[in-house]
C-alpha cells in the first residue's frame, strides 16, 4: 500500500469508523464525522458526536485502547489504525467547521451513491469529542485477500 | 430503547453496509464493515465469512461483538450486541447466504475466488435504538402490508393464474404473464428465460419493459446473478446490488493474480442502474424450466414478501411454460403442404419496391447476418436457413412445425426440443433487426415466411 493510498484515509468523504473496548474485553462500535492528522499520522484525532459515542468514551477513559478504520463508501478502499488514546475532550468552537465540513462530504459522496444528501445531513455531528490517539499500528483493510496486512 | 430485531428488517438488508467491533485476547480493538447482516430470527443474526481476517480471529479468541446497522430508509441506527455460536458450512443458512456472494462472485468475475467460507452464527444479546443519532427523530411509515395490499395480491395471483390458464401458446402465456406482474405488482422490468438443457444455457424468450432488445439473450448457467440462480435452482433477492457490485469490486481489484487472470464482468442483462433484483428459478419438480428476473432502480423494491409470493407465482409459471412446451411438442401437425398454402396471405407486391436484403449464414459461427448486422445464430438460425433456402426452390411460403423436427440437419433434441420457443425467439428478432422478413404464426403447428423485399441469400 502506497503513501498516497494511506493518505486518502484523510480525505474528505471517507467513513470513519471507531472501536473501543472494556477492561472486560468488550468491544463497542460507533462513527465518527470527521478525522484530522498534522503530523504524517504519528497521531490522529477523530470527532465523534457525543450523543452517540457515550459507551466509546467511557471505554476509552478505562482502557485507552481505540482503532480507527477510515474507508471510502465507493471503492472500498481502506486503512485501519489502531493505538493508545493520548487526549479526549469537547471539541472546541472552532473545531465545529472542520466536523461540518467532514459530515458535507461524505453525504456528497453518499449522495452519489444513492443516499439522499439530506438525510445524511440529519445526522447529529456537534457537540462533539475530539478523540486524539498515537498510531502504534496499521493495516491496510481494503475487502480482498489481503485485508489486514500491516503497512505500519 | 431495546428493539425487535423484525421490526428494523430493513437494516439486514445490506443497502448500508454494518459495522462491527471485535476485540482480541489482549484487549486490542478492530473495527470494520460488513457486507451484510443476515437476520436469521428473532435472537439470531449470521455474518458473511468470506476470508479468515482479523474479525474471525479476533471471535475465535474473545466470542462476543458490537454491531452497528443502519435502517436504509431512515438512516436511525441500531446496535446489536452479538455472541458469536458457531460457523456453519453447510445446511439451509449456508447455502442461502452462499448464493448471493456467488451470484455476486460470478457477476464480477471471481467464481471461486471470492467466496463464502462459512455463515457465522450469533445470539443477539441486546438490540438497542441509538437514542441521538439523528439530529430529529426519523419518520417513519407503517410497516406490514395494508388489507388493500392483501387483496391486490390475492387478486393478482387470481390474475395471474388466469392468464397462465387461458394462454393458447407460448408467446401469449409469456407476454401476459409478465403484463400481470407488472399492472399487480409493479414489476416493470421483467424477463423470461428459458432453459436449453443440451446447451446449458439460458435464453431470454419474453422481456417487459426493456423494448425488443435483450429478447435471444444467452446466459451459461452459473454465469452471473442469473445463470447462479439457474444453475443452483433457488431464488436470489439482491436489495442492495450497486452496493453489493461495489464491494465485489474492490475485492476483485485487490486479488492476488490481477484481474488478468480473472474472468471477465458479465454485463447485467437489463437497467444499468438496477439497484435491486429477484430472481427466481422456474422448475418443475427437480427439472430447470427457466428463470424469471425482475429489476427495479429502487433499492428496497423487493421484499421477503415479495420473494415468498413470487415464489408462488414462480410455480404456477413454471407449470404453465412446462405445460404449454409440452403441448406444442406433442403436437400432431397436420403433413406439410405441398403448394402454397391457401391460409397464408401472399407476398405483398410491395416487395419488389424495398431494397434487397442480403441474409449471410455463415457455417463455421452457425449464425446468420442481415446486411452485415447479427441477427441470431445455432437453432434459430438453421431454422431460418431452412425455410429461407425451401422458399427460394420451390417458392413455397408456408411451413410447419413436423417437418422442422424431421430434418435431422437443424439438430433440434429429440425430446423437449423448445421448437415453439426458438420460433418465437426468431421472431421477436426478426422484429427487431428486419422487419422486412417475418415468420407469422398461421394456426397450430404451422407458420408462413413473409418477405417484403427481395432477398439474397449468402452461405459462406
Amino acid at each position: 500500500m502506497t503513501d498516497a493510498r494511506v493518505q486518502r484515509c484523510l480525505q474528505p468523504g471517507v467513513s470513519i469508523l471507531v472501536g473501543t473496548v472494556d477492561p472486560g474485553g468488550v468491544p463497542s462500535c460507533c462513527r465518527a464525522i470527521a478525522i484530522a492528522s498534522d503530523d504524517g499520522l504519528e497521531t490522529l484525532t477523530v470527532y465523534v458526536p457525543v450523543a452517540t459515542s457515550q459507551e466509546a468514551i467511557r471505554n476509552i477513559a478505562l482502557t485507552k485502547r481505540l482503532a480507527v478504520a477510515a474507508s471510502h463508501p465507493v471503492d472500498h478502499c481502506s486503512t485501519q489504525m489502531k493505538g493508545t488514546t493520548i487526549d479526549t475532550r469537547l471539541a472546541r468552537d472552532e473545531e465545529a467547521e472542520r466536523v461540518r465540513r467532514g459530515l458535507d462530504a461524505f453525504a456528497d459522496v453518499l449522495d452519489a451513491i444513492g443516499v439522499p444528501r439530506r438525510l445524511t445531513r440529519g445526522v447529529a455531528h456537534w457537540p462533539a469529542f475530539a478523540i486524539t490517539m498515537r498510531v502504534e499500528e496499521m493495516y491496510d483493510q481494503t475487502p480482498g485477500p489481503q485485508a489486514g496486512t500491516r503497512i505500519r | 430503547m431495546s428493539v425487535r430485531l423484525h421490526d428494523i428488517w430493513r437494516c439486514f438488508q445490506g443497502v448500508v453496509p454494518a459495522i462491527i467491533a471485535t476485540a482480541d485476547r489482549h484487549g486490542t480493538p478492530n473495527v470494520t464493515y460488513l457486507s451484510q447482516v443476515h437476520l436469521v430470527d428473532e435472537r439470531h443474526v449470521a455474518l458473511s465469512r468470506q476470508f479468515f481476517n482479523k474479525t474471525s480471529r479476533n471471535l475465535d479468541e474473545n466470542p462476543v461483538a458490537s454491531v452497528e446497522v443502519i435502517d436504509p430508509v431512515t438512516l436511525q441506527a441500531y446496535r446489536l450486541r452479538l455472541k458469536f455460536l458457531r460457523s456453519e458450512k453447510s445446511g439451509a443458512l449456508f447455502d442461502t447466504m452462499k448464493l448471493r456472494i456467488d451470484a455476486i462472485a460470478s457477476h464480477t468475475g471471481m467464481a471461486g475466488i471470492f467466496r463464502l467460507i462459512a455463515a457465522d452464527v450469533f445470539e443477539v444479546v441486546s438490540a438497542d435504538f441509538v437514542d441521538g443519532f439523528l439530529a430529529e427523530p426519523p419518520r417513519d411509515e407503517p410497516a406490514g402490508a395494508s388489507l388493500d395490499g392483501k387483496r391486490t395480491e390475492i387478486r393478482g395471483l387470481q390474475w395471474v393464474s388466469e392468464r397462465i390458464n387461458r394462454a393458447t401458446d407460448l408467446e401469449s402465456l409469456l407476454s401476459s404473464v409478465l403484463a400481470a406482474l407488472d399492472e399487480y405488482f409493479g414489476f416493470a422490468h421483467s424477463v423470461v428465460l428459458l432453459h436449453d438443457e443440451t446447451r446449458q444455457l439460458l435464453t431470454a424468450i419474453a422481456s417487459r419493459g426493456y423494448g425488443p432488445s435483450g429478447i435471444g439473450a444467452e446466459v451459461p448457467l452459473g454465469d452471473g446473478l442469473i445463470g447462479t440462480v439457474a444453475r443452483e435452482q433457488r431464488l436470489l433477492r439482491l436489495t442492495s446490488l450497486e452496493a453489493d457490485l461495489r464491494y465485489g469490486r474492490a475485492v476483485r481489484r485487490e486479488s492476488a493474480g490481477g484481474p488478468a487472470l480473472l474472468q471477465a464482468e458479465i454485463p447485467l442483462p437489463g437497467l444499468r442502474d438496477a439497484q435491486s433484483v429477484l430472481a427466481i428459478p422456474l422448475t418443475v419438480g427437480s427439472r430447470l424450466v427457466g428463470v424469471i428476473a425482475a429489476e427495479d432502480r429502487d433499492p428496497m423494491r423487493f421484499s421477503e414478501w415479495d420473494e415468498a409470493y413470487l415464489a408462488v407465482i414462480a410455480n404456477q409459471i413454471a407449470l404453465g411454460l412446462d405445460r404449454m412446451i409440452e403441448r406444442c411438442d406433442e403436437n400432431a401437425d397436420p403433413p406439410p403442404p405441398t403448394t402454397v398454402a391457401v391460409a397464408a396471405p401472399p407476398p405483398p407486391p410491395l416487395a419488389a419496391k424495398r431494397a434487397a436484403r442480403r441474409v449471410t449464414y455463415y457455417t463455421s459461427d452457425d449464425a446468420i447476418f442481415v446486411d452485415d448486422e447479427y441477427l441470431i445464430r445455432n437453432i434459430p438460425a438453421r431454422i431460418l436457413w431452412k425455410v429461407l433456402g425451401e422458399s427460394q426452390r420451390t417458392g413455397r411460403t408456408e411451413f410447419s412445425n413436423r417437418e422442422m423436427r424431421l430434418d435431422p440437419s437443424l439438430g433440434l433434441p429429440a425430446v423437449k426440443d423448445n421448437l415453439e420457443s426458438r420460433l418465437i425467439l426468431l421472431r421477436h428478432r426478426l422484429q427487431e433487426k428486419c422487419p422486412d422478413l417475418q415468420i407469422v404464426p398461421t394456426g397450430r403447428g404451422r407458420f408462413a415466411l413473409r418477405a417484403e423485399a427481395p432477398l439474397e441469400l449468402v452461405e459462406r
